[in-house]
């Protein structure tokens, strides 16, 4: 076959190029043409056959595209359990802190203990350690429990653990309701985890009013309005346990709380946020502050209000930026107060306290701050004059100063001094050193 | 006097529907992104840049205003890959449900484009870096293209009236993009294969289309701001192997960059990096325009 292929593709050229000088016979031409024609259908028969093979092999692969899937799908499941774990995040806090007063008594405020000042020496502050997910379509859930050595033993506190409903529950847009228990929308700094605070221990007002924050058991529902600018109202109900509430016996809802905010910017490099928040409630079982010797029973009213403003000068908040920021409390208590081994005595007066602070950020990683903060007690009635109430007319107040350095977005290391004079004769110059680390994953943080 | 009453309670409702249904409200969270969807989306649609040049992307604030914007949008046209991570998510749960992630009002342009840079080790200790990879996207036009065509099919399925509108503006588009990419090409060889100094890895698409590359960064890590001993370090390397120039965005300081550059004499510059980031960067095209003619500019050896 081979070699009468090569004998006719010899004879062609030999043609080609002989042409014109040689006299092929008629009888010559004839076998060659059928040899042409022989040769031809050998190779058609050849093509189709390569081309059915082609086909057949094209028509198992498809075949074996179409079973794939037919293979169990949980077979690649059994190790990837875990991508649906919710983020986790942990925040190490600790701190150095001296103290030249040994006593850290607010005059005139009988505060729960976690009002009053941290431990001196090397202390472990709050190990936080966070866990958030959307729980499916409808609902996202986050818990965040604190570590906390607390009168020498070590204590697990649950900060945070509630339900927020996604915008896939289908409530109207902007509505966003909250249950639980979470650091409610309160003031400016009660929504935030102690971690992200711009200074290592929180103002008077919070110590005294909020016992460092108010986290009860409650829901909370919040609108934001479809306004050009930003505004914002909601409300909750609470259990009544946390202070400055306490003692709820269940059944209905021990308090509540509105709130309204405002905010925007101020050209491109500034913005602003305006609140004013009301919570009321009461304390049927008794409110112990932080010694056991007094005990409230009544009503508490409180209002807040607060305002923030940062500004950028060069535009990046990363470089340069400025925060001012502002709260101030006026609380009514309408009841009793009890002290320990004596009667109980009627009470009903107000109290106040406000803060302010301004937070420069000079270089990307370094930030100084200056805060001051002060508080009026309420009267003292005839009966309590010399318990914890009696403020001896001192209006305890407080002035910090601080410098921190970020090195990156998840850890801080901070310097702060406190001169603080919160009952008459009890000046105390304080010392912090404090660091804040940051592992795993780290949530975007609120304004 | 009620018959003119109904009329006028009918006009106001009128009013309100118009002016509820005129425009397609577009929240995006770069300068960049908000041009394209104005290049797409011509008057039918508003759009809200929720930073701009000057701000570094990765740190902005959830403010009170982007909470109002947010809860208005119709679409959120976003970079993506964790650029946004910081303040992004915070404001999505402040909006509708047609614009949460996975939508067709959310659209991050890292989850279309091909991504570079995509670490192969997390870790924490080599700075903030994006598990996604590089979210810089912009900086490649033909990023820019694949994210046109995916917004064009969006707002045609937000706003579904004015389809063939946003068809025939992407047609548009594509065809002066097309066109500018073939001139930017053309004047683009000679920068083929400088090497640059960046500040932080925001330039890598656009050197990597221009075939450039970055030999060494001005962050020791991705997101740390430079030290003094990195930039000895840096100026024993480029003594030793000299880069062509040093390059920075609007909103890094020029510190770094230019005590680098008095040291080594390799000049620095300032590259737009987002619409208006220079002057003469207003638009898309000019952007691109104006980073060329900066960076031919700066390189002797490719000013021609």
């Amino acid at each position: 076959m081979l070699k009468s292929k090569q004998a006719v593709f010899a004879a062609l050229i030999a043609m080609c190029f002989c042409a014109p000088v040689l006299e092929a016979s008629d009888d010559d031409i004839k076998v060659l043409r059928a040899e042409i024609l022989k040769l031809k259908e050998t190779y058609e028969d050849r093509i189709a056959e390569l081309e059915s093979r082609l086909a057949e092999v094209e028509k198992a692969k498809s075949k074996d595209v179409a079973s794939a899937p037919a293979r169990p799908a949980t077979a690649k499941r059994l190790v990837k359990d875990n991508s649906f774990n919710p983020s986790i995040g942990l925040i190490l806090n600790g701190q150095y802190s001296q103290f030249s007063s040994d006593e850290g008594e607010i005059a005139g405020f009988a505060v729960g203990h976690e009002g009053e000042r941290p431990g001196e020496g090397f202390a472990v502050d709050h190990t936080e350690l966070n866990f958030t997910a959307n729980v499916d379509d409808k609902f996202f859930g986050s818990t965040t429990a604190a570590i906390a050595l607390h009168e020498g033993e070590t204590e697990v506190e649950l900060e945070e653990a509630y339900l927020q409903a996604l915008p896939g529950l289908g409530l109207p847009d902007g509505m966003s309701v909250k249950a639980g228990r979470a650091l409610w929308t309160l003031g400016y700094l009660n929504e935030h985890h102690s971690h992200t605070d711009d200074f290592a221990d929180r103002p008077l007002p919070y110590r005294v009013f909020f016992n460092q924050a108010f986290n009860d058991d409650g829901a909370e529902v919040s609108y934001v309005l479809a306004t050009d600018f930003y505004s914002e109202i909601g409300g909750g109900l609470f259990r009544g346990d946390d202070f400055p509430f306490g003692g709820a016996e269940g059944g209905g809802a021990g308090a509540w709380s509105a709130f309204a905010r405002i905010g925007g910017d101020l050209g491109d490099n500034q913005s602003w946020r305006l609140g004013g928040y009301l919570m009321s409630g009461d304390v049927p079982g008794g409110r112990v502050s932080n010694e056991d010797e007094l005990t409230f029973m009544g009503d508490v009213d409180l209002y807040l209000a607060d305002v923030r403003y940062t500004w950028a000068p060069t535009g990046n908040a990363r470089q340069q930026e400025v925060i001012f920021q502002s709260e101030y409390f006026w609380r009514n208590e309408d009841g009793s107060y009890e002290e320990d081994g004596g009667g109980a005595e009627g009470f009903d007066d107000s109290s106040s306290g406000w803060y302010a602070q301004a937070v420069y950020k000079f270089a990307p990683q370094w930030r100084v701050g200056l805060r001051t903060s002060q508080l009026q007690a309420a009267g003292v009635p005839a009966g309590l004059v010399g318990s914890g109430l009696d403020s001896s007319g001192h209006d305890p107040k407080a002035l910090s100063l601080m410098l921190d350095w970020t090195n990156s977005e998840f850890s801080r290391v901070r310097l702060q001094y406190n001169r603080e004079e919160l009952a008459q004769g009890q000046d105390d110059d304080q010392i912090m050193l404090q660091y804040i680390m940051s592992l795993g994953a780290h949530g975007a943080h609120k304004y | 006097m009620k018959r003119y009453l109904g009329i006028l309670v009918v006009a106001l409702l009128c009013a309100a529907a118009r002016t509820a249904q005129a425009e397609v409200n577009v929240f995006a969270c770069e300068p960049e992104w908000a041009a394209l969807a104005e290049e797409i989306g011509g008057e039918k649609v508003k759009t809200f840049s929720a930073t701009h040049a000057r701000q570094d992307p990765h740190h902005i604030r959830a403010r009170p205003s982007l909470i109002a914007k947010v809860r208005r949008a119709d679409l959120i046209l976003c970079s993506g890959a964790g650029l946004e991570q910081g303040w992004l998510p915070l404001l999505v749960r402040k909006a509708s449900a047609a614009v949460q992630p996975g939508t067709a009002g959310y659209l991050a342009a890292a989850d279309i484009v091909p991504i570079l840079e995509k670490p192969a080790v997390l870790d924490r200790s080599l700075g903030d870096i994006h598990p996604e990879g590089n979210p810089h996207v912009h900086l490649n036009p033909q990023n820019i293209l694949v994210v046109a065509r995916v917004l064009t099919k969006r707002l045609e399925s937000i706003d579904s009236a004015n389809a063939a509108f946003y068809r025939g503006r992407l047609k548009d588009f594509t065809g002066r993009w097309t066109e500018a990419m073939d001139d930017w090409k053309k004047k683009a060889p000679s920068l083929k294969g400088k090497t640059v100094v960046v500040h932080h890895r925001a330039f890598s698409y656009l050197l990597n289309w221009l075939d450039m590359k970055a030999v060494a960064s001005l962050e020791p890590k991705p997101g740390i701001p430079p030290t003094t001993s990195h930039l000895e370090g840096l100026l024993q390397q480029l003594k030793a192997r000299p880069a062509d120039l040093i390059i920075r965005t609007p909103y890094e300081p020029d510190k770094a960059s230019e005590w680098l550059s008095e040291k080594t004499t390799i000049p620095a510059v300032m590259l737009p990096y987002t619409i208006d980031g220079t002057a003469a960067s207003g638009s898309l095209f000019a952007l691109f325009d104006r980073s060329i003619s900066i960076l031919k500019g700066a390189i002797p050896s490719a000013s021609k």
